[in-house]
């Protein structure tokens, strides 16, 4: 693949150069070729998203699980072993629990942030939107590190499975904020004043005409807060204590061993977790939108 | 705040204290979430006083993992230790009724203290640093003295480390530490490659010591701990190794920095971890390490056949990992009786198979094979008398001392 | 909350609280407000507090007296910017930097791509981009450890198929294998801040320029860059900032030889329980990612970085 592109690109460059021809046709084949290796481009970078994720895969399934070469035959043993562990399922099971109880906290927290920032006009509005986005900007060390320390030296609380909620509540809170808030911008508003005319009170209003169509957006940004906190190490790292199970923690300790013939295992099996929730998630709704809304412009704008 | 759920909450968990610490965290997480939703919403202020009870609720938590003991059900022990101790938790919650154990794994003696120091002590029951620490939890008043009854097996150690004992983990008449596992620090070397030669430091420190190209292909240990000793050897410093701590002075400090960050262009990396290690031996990413004897036992007994493994003439440093229980622990008895199950002679021989390294219990020998015991389970601590144990540094100097470590490893 | 009134008249005391303006403001702003304010504000404040405190090395409480030490402790070389924590720094912008660059560079021509195709290819290849981006960053961190290392599979596979003799130097552990693992860590977030942007753009005037004779080259500078820039500066923030911070990354594929600004932070917190020192260093890291921002907001609101 890289020598097709090598060659492409060098047929770009000398392409004007060819002496007396004629323009249009020179036009359509420069568009042709720079088209191509657009997408050689593309195949490229696919291929460097890929590559180590496809090899640690198929290690999963190799006898030798730290390289390729020798190759010594495939099995299954490693994925016997990774189910069979107590340890991983104890740790998976304590992050599933972190992250949906910090999911909804901030889910709650976030959607009441949104109809504030979208309905009301207030004083320090715009400080209160840049407070909302800003635990997602912090560096995760140092919000671990700021909260631990505030915790345990300022609040005498140790860490533990509360303080690594409390602070994967917070840092889900500016994914769920983005995207209701977008969402809402673009909600017709006239819908709720006829339901509010036709007598409805405002909950009935939000539970019958506004929640069902903003629903979706507070489902996506209910699980980005989820997949923040579900794959969060460094903030957990300083906020977690002895009792506290942490599948990332759990995963740091192996790779620093690298010596666990599951661990590939168990992060193919999140590779392929991933990609049938995201297939299903891409075929109900708009999955794109929301992430490029997340991390810039509102496509919805 | 009148945010009652939470108290609720704990009230709940104590009263039954059969259920799975699981399922009584998902309990009070979802009925935490359930009051913070319900009550957060009446409230501008008042935060730091939510996040005291909420703080609570995390003691509660663990109590219920630590303490629970009391009302008869299970007692959970919370360790903090090596790695390879895992290997004996089936057997001592098999052993020890309603006994179960809670094993947090890690790689430094030095993170074993700082963790209990500020404040993680009351989480833990067990730690098993390091000789070299052990000082330092007595000093901080950490630990709480040996419960001679429930450590029958003390008396069955080695000699020498019933002498150890006494001699730096005595204060007051009392003993602190229990020492359960014990090895020392050389260096490991591929034959294949590496010619044979006398026993130094000089061949991590300097380029033409063999006839061998190593530029790239050495490992140091990424601890202060372990890597400024040997470079303290190899510069000589024997005289200040030899008290009762590391006594080197400023100027001493500086050129161990300074030898360590001329080194450093010719390492191939530094490792902590002995698995990690051994690994990337395997894999020949390396020729010559700053090593365990154990790792080195662990590859012979794999079929590497090609490691060699020395002491230094200038000296090694020995270990001995020794176990110490929290005063702040609620369970000190039963902590006792855990570390003694740590000598155990089947506890032993399977910490002895998992970590290549013998027991300070001789009785240990007896369950393992003569193959085992030739090559690590039966090794005479008197191979312990020409070596310096491992030494805390001296306080004067320790913000030098981690500097130094820090310049090395930033330079 | 009153435990145990009858379910109507609690809605109807929420009603009544949510007709008025602050009753229904503080219902909605409240929470989230509170949760920054305790989470958020209450401990980087507290942090800026202990950076001018020192912390006892025997008991680990603070002192409360009020000192300048851990940011002399900083500086404390000659020349001031050799001190270890300098030397981190200086190492972490660098590498950041790279990393961005490499991001914008590699994830321009894709974007371009994405907000030209629809359908089918489009699907295809979002799918592609995205799985990585929800896999856990720790697992495609570990992906790279497989793949570098004098033993990795990049090099065995060279050695293996004859390309080479012994291992490759680029490919060892070290600085170079942190920017990939980091590129590819953060790529993802560049490519969907400029898809996202250049999704907006209207194609038919760059079709126009064209038209009236621009070369590409004019027509990517006078209207591409200039109508993305948002989308370009708000994806260089979401890959600089966290690359700066990173941990994972460097501990994994560093083989401890290269230490950044988040390392040395958690070393000095995990192993020393020094927060002092590890507070002010934050400050130093803190105030420059500030920094940043602020001189990216002049160019971009936060409405452009999301939200509305």
């Amino acid at each position: 693949m890289a020598t097709e592109t090598g060659e492409r690109t060098e047929a770009g460059e000398t392409e004007p150069d060819y002496p007396g021809a004629d323009r249009l046709l020179d036009h359509r084949r420069v568009e042709r070729i720079l088209r191509g290796s657009l997408y050689a481009v593309a195949g490229l970078l696919l291929a460097f998203l890929w590559v180590p994720l496809g090899i640690m895969i198929t290690l999963s399934f190799a006898q030798n699980p730290v390289t390729l070469f020798p190759f010594e035959g495939l099995t299954l043993a490693n994925y016997q072993l990774a189910l069979a562990s107590e340890s991983m399922r104890q740790s998976l099971v304590g992050s599933l629990t972190i992250a949906s109880v910090a999911a909804s906290i901030a889910t709650v927290l976030g959607v009441l942030a949104s109809f504030a920032l979208t309905r009301y006009r207030f004083k320090f509005r715009e400080l209160y939107r840049t407070f909302g986005i800003i635990p997602m900007v912090v560096p995760g060390i140092i919000l671990g590190v700021a909260l631990r320390i505030y915790f345990q030296s300022l609040l005498d609380v140790l860490p533990g499975f509360t303080t690594v909620v409390l602070a994967h509540s917070l840092y889900g809170l500016p994914f769920v904020i983005l995207i209701v808030t977008a969402r809402l911008y673009t909600f017709d508003e006239s819908l709720e004043e006829a339901a509010r005319d036709l007598g409805a009170d405002p909950i009935t209003t939000f539970r019958d005409v506004t929640f069902p169509v903003i629903a979706p957006a507070i489902g996506a940004g209910f699980l980005f807060a989820w997949i923040r906190s579900f794959e969060d190490y460094i903030r957990a790292l300083f906020l977690a204590g002895p009792n506290t199970d942490v599948l990332t923690i759990w995963m740091f300790s192996r790779i620093k061993q690298l010596d666990a013939p599951e661990l590939n295992a168990v992060s193919s099996l999140i590779v392929f977790g991933v990609a049938v929730a995201l297939a299903v998630a891409m075929n109900y709704g708009n999955v794109t939108g929301y992430v490029a809304g997340t991390v810039a412009e509102d496509e919805e704008n | 705040m009148p945010c009652n759920e939470d108290r609720q909450a704990e009230s709940t968990s104590s009263g039954t204290s059969g259920i799975g610490r699981r399922a009584y965290i998902t309990g009070a997480g979802a009925t935490g979430f359930i009051a913070l939703a319900g009550c957060a919403g009446g409230s501008g202020g008042g935060g730091e006083e939510g996040e005291m009870t909420e703080g609570e609720m995390t003691e509660g938590e663990m109590t219920e993992g630590g303490s629970s003991g009391d009302s008869g059900g299970t007692t959970t022990i919370n360790v903090i230790t090596w790695e390879e101790y895992a290997e004996m938790q089936e057997n001592i919650e098999s052993t020890l009724d309603g006994v179960e154990l809670n094993i947090t794994p890690s790689t430094s003696s030095t993170e074993m203290f700082a963790q209990w120091n500020s404040g993680q002590d009351e989480q833990f029951d067990i730690a098993v640093p390091n000789n070299n620490l052990v000082r330092r939890f007595m000093d901080a008043d950490l630990v709480a003295p040996i419960d001679q009854d429930a450590v029958a097996s003390f008396d069955s150690m080695y000699d020498k480390f019933k002498t150890f004992v006494d001699q730096q983990f005595t204060a007051g008449g009392e003993a602190y530490g229990v020492p359960i596992r014990f090895g020392w620090y050389g260096y490991a070397y591929d034959t294949r490659t590496v010619p044979d030669h006398e026993p130094s430091y000089d061949i991590l420190f300097e380029e033409d010591y063999v006839d061998a190209d190593l530029d790239g292909e050495i490992i140091m240990y990424d601890e202060a701990a372990k890597a400024m000793p040997a470079t303290a050897l190899y510069l000589g410093f024997e005289e200040e190794l030899q008290g009762s701590e590391m006594t080197f002075s400023t100027d001493q400090i500086d050129q161990m920095q300074q030898a360590l960050v001329d080194q450093k262009p010719r390492l191939q990396g530094y490792i902590a971890a002995d698995p990690t290690f051994i690994q990337e031996f395997q894999q020949g990413n390396f020729l010559v390490g700053q090593s365990g004897r154990n790792e080195v036992i662990q590859m012979r007994t794999e079929g590497a056949d090609w490691v060699e493994y020395v002491v230094p003439r200038e000296g090694a440093m020995a270990w001995y990992e020794t176990a110490v229980v929290s005063a702040a622990s609620d369970n000190q008895e039963t902590a006792w009786e855990v570390v003694n199950e740590f000598l155990a002679p089947q506890n032993g021989a399977a910490l002895a198979q998992a970590g290549f390294s013998p027991s300070t219990n001789p009785a240990v020998s007896e369950e393992l094979t003569q193959e085992q015991n030739e090559l690590y389970g039966s090794i005479d601590p008197a191979r312990l008398d020409g070596m310096i144990p491992f030494k805390d540094i001296a306080s004067d100097v320790e913000e030098e001392y981690v500097s130094a470590w820090e310049e090395v490893k930033a330079a | 909350m009153a435990v145990g009134d009858p379910e109507e008249t609690n809605r109807a005391a929420v009603v009544r609280l949510l007709s008025t303006r602050y009753g229904s403001l503080g219902i909605t702003t409240g929470p989230a407000l509170l949760w920054i304010a305790a989470l958020l504000l209450a401990p980087l404040t507290f942090m800026v507090v202990v950076s001018f405190l020192e912390v006892s090395p025997i008991s680990y409480e603070i002192i409360y007296e009020p000192t300048l030490a851990n940011y002399e402790g900083l500086f404390d070389a000659t020349p001031w910017w050799d001190t270890p924590f300098f030397t981190a720094l200086w190492l972490s912008y660098g590498i950041a930097t790279v990393t961005t660059l490499l991001c914008l560079t590699l994830a321009f021509p894709l974007a371009y791509l994405l907000a030209r195709r629809g359908g089918r290819t489009f699907k295809i290849i979002i799918f592609l981009v995205l799985l990585p981006f929800f896999t856990m960053y720790l697992v495609r961190a570990y992906s790279w450890v497989l793949m570098f290392g004098p033993g990795g599979v990049i090099n065995s596979t060279l050695i293996g198929v004859g390309l080479t003799d012994g291992p490759i130097e680029l490919f060892n552990y070290g600085i170079p294998a942190i920017v990939v693992g980091l590129t590819h860590a953060y790529f993802p977030y560049m490519l969907l801040t400029l898809y996202a942007s250049l999704d907006g753009l209207d194609f038919s005037l760059i079709e126009a320029a064209r038209d009236l004779g621009a070369s590409r080259v004019d027509v990517v500078r006078d209207h591409v860059v200039p109508l993305t820039l948002p989308g370009i500066i708000g994806g260089s923030l979401f890959v600089f900032v966290p690359s700066v911070g990173a941990f994972i990354t460097p501990r994994f594929l560093g083989q401890g030889k290269v230490q950044m600004i988040g390392m040395l932070i958690e070393s000095r917190v995990v192993g020393t329980y020094s927060i002092g020192y590890a507070s002010a260093a934050s400050m130093f890291v803190l105030v420059s990612i500030i920094g940043a921002m602020v001189v990216a907001f002049r160019y971009v609101t936060i409405e452009d970085l999301g939200g509305g």
